[in-house]
């Protein structure tokens, strides 16, 4: 199974490059995301290996899922917004082929079961998406991909430099696969463990765009076509969320736990405060979204530093943040069609205008804050609680500020462009039913799990959180 | 022989901290991708020997002469002179440079007694050029002084990793990847467009993106 979900998006890719046909382009997304789809489900109810370099566990698995769910979700989505985008044919089958490439990609960093292996896929990640980011070649989107090459390699380097640490405290086995390393987590030199962490936190922190390294985030979310930041912050930032999280419970079983959550706990409410600061007074939409993603990391961050209760929560909030943001990034995918500007100020009345785009938009706006009875409510709440059991009130007390500081500052951008009278040009068209059927069956999924979880998905979640 | 050749490989980056233009940066990258490679030859012994070629032929074509070359390349065609205007002067930065170095000395004088696989001269050495490579990418203004910088940098890891090649080569191995990662995007893609779009290769006309 795994083979086919790392193999056949390179066929795809080969196939979508020599073909060059609009119709086969978007085909072979929704091709790709079917097979994924299959496999990660056959995986999921029968766990898999491929080479020692591969292998699902409880924890990949939900990160497996969730790619492939938001994949199908985006290929479908694809057909719709490739039909308006006026690139020419070579340039959109390019595009096929980088997207093909980044998902493996990210498919290959959730099931990697070794370091640098995982590291390597992170760095493939960088290199595949990049173009996604350039797609629109104006100079603000050049401007992003610099950044966003720049700031992510800057990163990969300080990444690679924790691991090199890590290998230099490995006595006696040199070995970097997580299994073995949790094993004789012990026997790793202390003082090489203790020095690789900040690095690994920092390096894949970049990745997974958690402050004070997430600069080239809000750039790079706005700048790219909707569907790729949908699946930039629905998959990537999970991704390499994963490898810091695969470090955490190294440090955790080397007993030194406690060092490990206080960093992250430290980068998640910096995430959150940044998040706060700007979430207000950003102009653009897109923008906004991606400062929520560094929000919601932040919060997983948290959840998981906090530790007890926390981790479930995390998991949890993880899955759906990812379903939320990628229906959120695509409904304004509808929106920047319709109104022609990615400005939160010229756009108004999209109830009246589109009232399915805009229906969506505030629901997957309820959604992200954490409104009941979204799951991200509920996560929400687990973390809280948590911190109570701990003790920490006063933790719980800032988390609660910021985070109703943040729903505020996207509220007011939100409901203003809800409301009003049209504001788009004449004749400017309504979305499609491909065009909100993805979102619509994200928020379905993410009602019933917030209602009514069902006992199998539960435990599949408290799994994944018992691997932390 | 190897102190020696670590310790120039250290006045390389009291260089690079100091001074302004932007060729000597480039010739001084290339010296360091030689460095590297002599270290190779000395430090690397010769159970292995297909692995020895490979890492230093690699050195030597990739940090020594490939990098360099392309860098020069796009320097001329954009006619690039000197790195003007850093955000600290170059005083300043030769100080901050010099007292990186000289923890990185201290670390390794620390080090001496912890460190059991690593080789501590190697890894003072290592840290303070990535530090400094870091350094000069948050104090200078040019694109192409931030890929030096990041170059310097990847030459500081590449020397860390030096300390475990015999135990891990497949580490050493996929730091080549991260240079050759680099040599092919970070240059021969990004500089280019970045010059077409903004007529100027300098990191004050990249600020449209911003809140």
């Amino acid at each position: 199974m795994i083979e086919i979900i790392l193999f056949t998006p390179l066929i795809l890719a080969a196939a979508v490059y020599l073909l060059n046909k609009k119709i086969f382009n978007t085909a072979s997304l929704f091709i790709y995301s079917l097979l994924l789809l299959f496999s990660s489900v056959n995986l999921y109810l029968e766990p898999g290996s491929f080479t020692s370099y591969f292998k699902t566990d409880n924890l990949s698995i939900i990160f497996l899922i969730i790619l492939a769910l938001l994949f199908s979700g985006v290929s479908i989505y694809n057909f719709s917004y490739m039909e308006h985008d006026r690139s020419s044919i070579k340039r959109q089958s390019f595009y096929t082929v980088n997207i093909l490439l980044f998902t493996a990609s990210v498919a290959g960093v959730i099931l990697s079961s070794h370091l640098a292996m995982l590291w390597v896929f992170i760095e493939a990640t960088t290199l595949s998406s990049a173009y996604l980011i350039y797609y629109h070649r104006t100079p603000t989107a050049i401007e992003a991909t610099w950044k966003y090459l720049f700031i992510c390699s800057v990163g990969i380097a300080i990444a690679f430099v924790g691991i090199t640490l890590l290998s230099m405290g490995l006595g006696g086995f040199d070995s970097l696969y997580f299994d073995e390393l949790a094993q004789k987590a012990e026997k790793i030199d202390p003082f090489w463990l203790k020095l690789s962490f900040p690095f690994i936190l920092a390096g894949f922190g970049t990745k997974a765009g958690l402050a004070p390294v997430h600069a080239w985030l809000p750039d790079a979310h706005s700048e790219s076509p909707s569907p790729v930041s949908a699946i930039l912050s629905g998959t990537l930032l999970n991704a390499a969320l994963l490898g810091i999280l695969r470090v955490v419970k190294v440090m955790e079983l080397a007993e030194m736990g406690d060092y490990a959550r206080t960093l992250l706990l430290a980068a998640g409410f910096l995430s959150l405060f940044v998040t706060a600061v700007y979430i207000g007074v950003v102009k653009n939409y897109k923008r906004m979204l991606a400062y929520s993603s560094i929000e919601n990391m932040g919060i997983i961050a948290i959840g998981v530093g906090i530790g007890g209760a926390g981790l479930f929560a995390a998991v949890f909030h993880l899955t759906a943040h990812s379903l939320t943001k990628a229906s959120f990034f695509l409904t304004s995918g509808n929106i920047l069609h319709r109104y022609g500007t990615a400005e939160i100020a010229p756009v108004r009345g999209l109830l009246k205008g589109d009232a399915a785009t805009g229906w969506l938009w505030i629901f997957t706006f309820a959604a992200i804050i954490g409104l009941p009875p979204f799951p991200i409510f509920i996560s929400e709440f687990l973390i809280i609680k948590a911190m109570f059991t701990k003790g920490m009130y006063g933790t719980a007390l800032i988390f609660f500020i910021l985070l109703t500081v943040i729903m505020a500052g996207m509220a007011k951008n939100v409901l203003r462009m809800c409301f009003g009278e049209d504001s788009a040009a004449p004749g400017s068209g309504k979305s499609k039913i491909l065009e909100w059927l993805p979102q619509l069956i994200f928020m379905l999924l993410l009602l019933t799990a917030g209602l009514c979880l069902p006992d199998a998905v539960r435990a599949a979640f408290e799994a994944a959180a018992s691997v932390l | 022989m190897i102190p020696f050749l670590i310790i120039l490989f250290s006045l390389t980056m009291l260089y690079l901290g100091a001074t302004s233009r932007v060729e000597a940066y480039i010739k001084t990258l290339a010296l360091q991708g030689v460095i590297l490679f002599f270290i190779i030859l000395l430090d690397y012994g010769t159970e292995n020997i297909p692995n020895l070629i490979f890492l230093s032929a690699e050195t030597l074509a990739v940090k020594g002469v490939l990098i360099p070359l392309v860098l020069m390349n796009v320097v001329r065609k954009n006619d690039i002179k000197r790195e003007i205007e850093p955000n600290i002067p170059f005083f300043f930065s030769l100080i901050i440079t010099s007292s990186i170095l000289a923890s990185g000395f201290y670390i390794s004088w620390l080090m001496s007694d912890v460190a059991i696989s690593a080789h501590p001269f190697f890894f003072g050495v290592s840290i303070s050029t990535i530090v400094t490579g870091l350094f000069i990418i948050i104090t200078r203004k040019k694109i192409i002084t931030h890929i030096m910088g990041f170059m310097a940098m990847e030459n500081g890891i590449f020397l860390l990793t030096l300390a475990i090649a015999k135990e891990m080569p497949f580490i050493v191995a996929i730091g080549v990847l991260l240079d050759i990662f680099i040599a092919v995007y970070l240059l021969g893609f990004l500089v280019n467009k970045i010059q077409d779009a903004f007529a100027g290769v300098h990191i004050g006309t990249l600020t449209k993106l911003k809140d």
